[in-house]
């Protein structure tokens, strides 16, 4: 079982996809520091993904500094990403430059843009 | 080193041209999804790869030999499974695996149980009793056991139900070799495609339309929608990456074949908002082979 929640849609890079579910569940603390990553194989079968794929996601959140590898051990997840708000922001950095692109191309204001990040804010608080 | 290799590779049948000048590269550690219409070519272009049918002209390169001296050194490292696979019916499936075992040197015993189970194949049952989807499972376990280089798959889901084509994906997925491993996939099936391979090529008549990875596929291709209080003026010429345009009084859509995110529509059109959605494989595909149609009609004109 994979210890991150993802529903693969269609059109969208698969990679992109899981490294995003995969941070999200860090931040969200669904996966803790510490916590074994699964091996690319058990990711490639879990998610029916090609195995290649597989390797490039985990390769990137290991570069990203979600993941560390320790060689007996495979990857966890890292201690530190929870550590100062500025580097769990820079996690978000693509995020927010694609919100930034596409609230642009819709002709939204900052201004309307923030109030529509807080009113999915409030949503989620309220959980 | 690329697994496979075709350069002007033609071939004719009586009144056909099955194979126009096909151009094809599989990079080694691929797994390649080869998409087109029916009668696009892609079975011939498999047959041809496993020497099973000639080609007219040009010339074909699997695992780095020439397709029509393709060896028993080379067949051991490759794995064939066909949607019209021709298998001993009147054998069980353990006499089926007991049959095919001896001819390769990494036939992987335990590999082979572990499929046989996940498969859920009954191995005394003869193979003519068994469903279609079982004896798909059975052709491709026995393709699968010895872990080959190369796997060479022509419409392997045709007509199979949701559960059976899963089995199939995972078992694909439990033999392969990170790396050093290869796979070449016909299908119109495009949801099992998109999620698993990481290359593209789509037939056309018989050469390739395009060839490139799955990513940069899709996200080169974007559907654009424009909207405007003014009017928005219908460029002429129309882009030639720019496809399907409709217009409908304040709102534009079209599809952008090369989609870039920096300079897009929102340059073309000043002060018009614009949205670009992503498109899936299917979509994509319906686009281009509306085009094919468009432009048949057109030169017939």
């Amino acid at each position: 079982m994979l210890p991150f929640s993802i529903i693969l849609k269609p059109g969208l890079p698969i990679a992109e996809q899981v490294i995003f579910a995969v941070k999200k569940s860090v931040v969200t603390g669904q996966m803790k520091p510490g916590q074994p990553f699964p091996s690319v194989r058990i990711v490639s079968q879990e998610l029916r993904i090609n195995p290649n794929t597989a390797h490039r996601i985990v390769a990137a959140l290991v570069t990203e500094g979600v993941l560390v590898t320790t060689p007996a051990v495979g990857s966890v997840v890292a201690e530190r990403i929870l550590g100062d708000a500025g580097r769990r922001a820079s996690l978000l950095a693509r995020d927010l430059e694609q919100l930034a692109v596409e609230a642009k191309k819709l002709g939204l204001t900052l201004a309307e843009l923030q109030e529509a990040l807080a009113d999915q804010w409030r949503r989620l608080s309220q959980r | 080193m690329n697994a496979i290799e075709t350069h002007e590779l033609t071939r004719h049948f009586a009144h056909t041209e099955a194979l126009a000048g096909l151009n094809l590269v599989v990079p080694e550690g691929a797994v390649f999804a080869l998409l087109g219409a029916n009668g696009a070519g892609k079975s011939t272009a498999l047959k041809i790869l496993m020497n099973l049918l000639s080609p007219s002209g040009g010339s074909a390169t699997v695992l780095g030999v020439e397709s029509r001296r393709l060896g028993p050194v080379e067949r051991a490292q490759i794995g064939y499974v066909s949607e019209n696979q021709r298998l001993p019916l009147w054998m069980t499936v353990r006499q089926l695996l007991d049959y095919c075992r001896p001819f390769y040197l990494t036939w992987d015993r335990t590999l082979e149980a572990k499929l046989l189970a996940q498969f859920d194949l009954p191995p005394e049952r003869k193979l003519k009793h068994l469903s279609r989807g079982m004896l798909m499972k059975a052709a491709l376990l026995s393709s699968l056991a010895y872990r080959p280089r190369l796997l060479v798959l022509d419409e392997p889901f045709s007509g199979l139900d949701p559960l059976t084509r899963d089995d199939f994906m995972q078992g694909v997925i439990e033999a392969s070799d990170f790396g050093r491993w290869t796979v070449l996939i016909a299908s119109h099936d495009i949801e099992e495609v998109e999620r698993f391979s990481d290359h593209v090529g789509l037939l056309e008549s018989g050469r390739l339309r395009f060839s490139e990875t799955t990513e940069s596929l899709l996200r080169r291709f974007r559907r654009v929608e424009l909207r405007s209080a003014g009017s928005l003026t219908r460029p002429a010429p129309l882009p030639a990456q720019w496809l399907d345009w409709e217009q409908s009084g304040e709102l534009v859509r079209y599809v952008d074949t090369a989609y870039d995110p920096v300079r897009s529509a929102w340059e073309a059109f000043p002060g018009a908002s614009v949205a670009a959605l992503p498109m899936t494989l299917r979509e994509i595909l319906l686009v281009l082979a509306r085009q094919q149609r468009r432009d048949r009609k057109g030169v017939a004109a």
